[in-house]
């Protein structure tokens, strides 16, 4: 069960963020010119692709959930790369002389303007991608115009809060190497080995601030888990965050900082596999985009958890016990792990194994509905109204099903679907695949002396 | 010099030499942009350029699983792609006419199917700018781009129906032309089309294919279909 009162006190603390920001002393002029620097040096022939073959047929709003859910035009998703196409228009395009006789130059008006657009109404979901005729990369335009916005001192002021602690002091919401020996003492009471430190290791563990402090289901699901398949693991305590701030935030630079730290934990105890907690954005940011220090793909493999325990599954080498057929369950694809990560149907055989009723969403997979909670637009707090008006589209997604049961393999998805039962008083179930599928391990193993909690 | 004389010679070659000039400096301004030869992760398929290729020419058909739109608003592009495809490459003198240009020619087909694709079109053209500016997320995205292009993309059409007063076979037959007027009007609308074809949208000829590809790419090497 999750304690809610950890899950109030979370949302409490998120409402103090702004007031921990470190303000900065730019001028107007200085975050134009920091903004203007960052586009610039990101407009790459991709980039300025995905800018010139926009034809505005605003068939992306049909796939926004913002738009769909407000009608508001102004979430248009091609109109949030309005900024990069006039600068690219004036400066970097075939006809910059000519163009810049009649394209207006940006201001930070608009900048300010573009921070709702990219930070409150986008969670880089990439579902507009699908469907625009001629293929627009939206999600990067906009993750480019986030790493501008973020050089401006222009990023909402509670991704910036939690940027600059994870650039500062390492620790996430002030969670650091005591706050994770805490949570693992309370694992070690419930009888659940967590092999911290191992100078060697198979398998390196990551885990999140959210897993730490609120979803340890999840934490004690993995590591149950991996016990029962007598694996050799470990989580490094210098190492284990897999929220990554600078992702969310757009600083490039802490992003880099942040996997490198994950980076260097796995090299030191020759992982051949990194798992990746249920945490949405840290696949990516540690599969797709994590690099050596010199630029070289990393050595080891990268797997979400979830992807991990539904290969085990389908490779034979766990073995569940049967589950309730009449139980409904269904599965909430979070976009950074299917649609741009590429899991989707591992996460599904894990479920199916649990031998309940599994029903799929329509659409589903790689057009499956973002909640709206990702890519930290939960943690901003002015946008909490316009979250939980795109959170109804999958309500109503998850209702059609008829499931008793929403799994879900994301912790910020899970706060946001969390947030929008609490507030419906929505009766639906809302867990985590991996302690679902540890709740059903065999108890063969002096793993499971006491039932999970 | 008449003005049709004017028309169908140095004009027609200033305009054909803007548009391949400009279509050329476009895309290879954008070629020359910095491109990042970073390794990248290892992939979970493989996805080469012939998958991408493949998944480019799907995206021509619509998508399932997306909110219902106006069926309209679907169908609506279909048709004036697809008219202007036909009038333009299957209507007897626009064959000729290209045959002065590039020296081959090929079948036309009936004088009936350009009417009533060129009909289908000129409906199809005002629906859309119908569209353009009573539909509120249109009207927020639009910009001038929108409203040239589609100026000079239906000038041809409306300027081609003032010359449609005989059978093709007739009009190919005479030695002479009698629509002088209405006729250097019809090619100069073609010319304007061809001087603002580089500077604007219609650019999405060249660059929508290679576009899907790269996207096909991006999401293909994580495992994704696109």
């Amino acid at each position: 069960m999750i304690n809610m009162d950890v899950f109030r006190g979370f949302l409490e603390a998120i409402h103090h963020l702004p007031e921990m920001a470190q303000p900065d002393h730019l001028t107007d002029a200085e975050r134009l010119s920091k903004a203007k620097a960052v586009m610039r040096s990101k407009m790459d022939r991709s980039l300025a692709l995905d800018l010139e073959a926009c034809v505005s047929c605003g068939y992306c709003s049909e796939a926004c959930h913002f738009y769909q859910s407000t009608h508001d035009p102004k979430y248009t998703p091609s109109r949030k790369l309005d900024l990069l196409r006039r600068v690219h228009a004036r400066e970097t395009s075939a006809f910059a002389p000519i163009k810049r006789l009649f394209t207006p130059d940006i201001t930070v008006d608009d900048l300010k303007e573009w921070q709702e657009l990219c930070y409150d109404s986008c969670t880089e979901c990439g579902r507009c991608s699908m469907i625009c005729p001629m293929g627009v990369n939206t999600a990067r335009g906009v993750n480019v115009m986030r790493e501008a916005l973020f050089e401006a001192g222009l990023a909402p002021l509670e991704l910036t809060a939690v940027a600059q602690e994870q650039a500062g002091r390492g620790t996430v919401f002030g969670v650091g190497q005591a706050e994770l020996m805490k949570a693992i003492e309370q694992m070690e009471v419930q009888g659940i080995s967590v092999p911290v430190d191992l100078p060697q290791a198979d398998v390196m563990v990551v885990t999140s601030v959210i897993d730490v402090l609120l979803y340890q289901d999840a934490l004690m699901g993995t590591a149950k888990i991996l016990n029962h398949l007598g694996v050799k693991w470990t989580l490094r305590s210098a190492g284990f965050e897999g929220a990554n701030f600078g992702l969310l935030s757009g600083s490039e630079a802490l992003q880099k900082q942040a996997s490198k730290r994950l980076v260097d934990e796995a090299l030191a105890v020759n992982a051949k596999t990194v798992l990746i907690p249920e945490c949405g954005h840290a696949y990516p940011a540690m599969r797709w985009e994590a690099r050596l220090d010199n630029g070289a793909p990393l050595p080891f493999e990268v797997m979400a958890v979830s992807e991990y325990v539904g290969q085990q599954i389908n490779q034979g080498h766990l073995k569940l016990l049967p589950g309730d057929p009449s139980r409904r369950v269904t599965y909430h694809d979070a976009c950074k792990l299917a649609r741009h990560g590429g899991v989707m149907h591992e996460p599904r055989d894990a479920l199916k194994a649990l031998g309940v009723d599994f029903v799929d969403t329509q659409p589903t997979g790689e057009h499956n509905w973002c909640c709206g909670g990702g890519a930290g637009a939960f943690l901003i707090n002015r946008a909490e109204g316009l979250r939980h008006k795109a959170w109804q589209i999958k309500r109503e997604q998850v209702e059609a099903t008829g499931a008793e049961t929403v799994a879900v393999s994301c912790g910020s998805c899970r706060l946001n679907f969390m947030a929008g039962a609490e507030k419906d008083q929505w009766p639906v179930k809302i867990e985590s695949v991996v302690a679902m599928v540890a709740q059903q391990l065999p108890p063969t193993s002096e793993h499971q002396i006491r039932p999970l909690a | 010099m008449t003005f049709l004389d004017w028309v169908r010679g140095p004009l027609l070659g200033l305009s054909l030499t803007i548009f391949v000039l400009g279509v050329a400096w476009r895309i290879y301004a954008l070629w020359c942009m910095p491109v990042s030869h970073k390794p990248q992760a290892h992939e979970r398929e493989a996805f080469g350029t012939s998958a991408a290729a493949s998944s480019a020419a799907k995206r021509m058909v619509p998508k399932g699983g997306f909110h219902p739109s106006a069926t309209l608003a679907t169908v609506n592009p279909y048709i004036f792609h697809m008219g202007l495809f036909v009038v333009f490459f299957t209507y007897a003198p626009h064959i000729a006419f290209l045959q002065r240009l590039i020296g081959i020619s090929w079948p036309a087909l009936p004088d009936a199917v350009m009417y009533l694709s060129a009909a289908a079109t000129i409906v199809s053209l005002l629906i859309a700018i119908l569209f353009r500016v009573t539909d509120p997320v249109l009207k927020r995205i639009s910009s001038a781009d929108d409203y040239i292009t589609w100026t000079v993309t239906f000038l041809p059409f409306v300027t081609g129906m003032a010359v449609l007063n005989d059978t093709s076979a007739a009009l190919l037959a005479r030695d002479h032309v009698i629509y002088g007027g209405p006729l250097a009007l019809h090619l100069l609308s073609l010319e304007l089309l061809l001087i603002w074809f580089p500077f604007g949208k219609l650019m999405h000829a060249f660059l929508a294919f290679p576009t899907r590809m790269q996207l096909a790419t991006f999401f293909g090497r994580r495992g994704v279909r696109s």
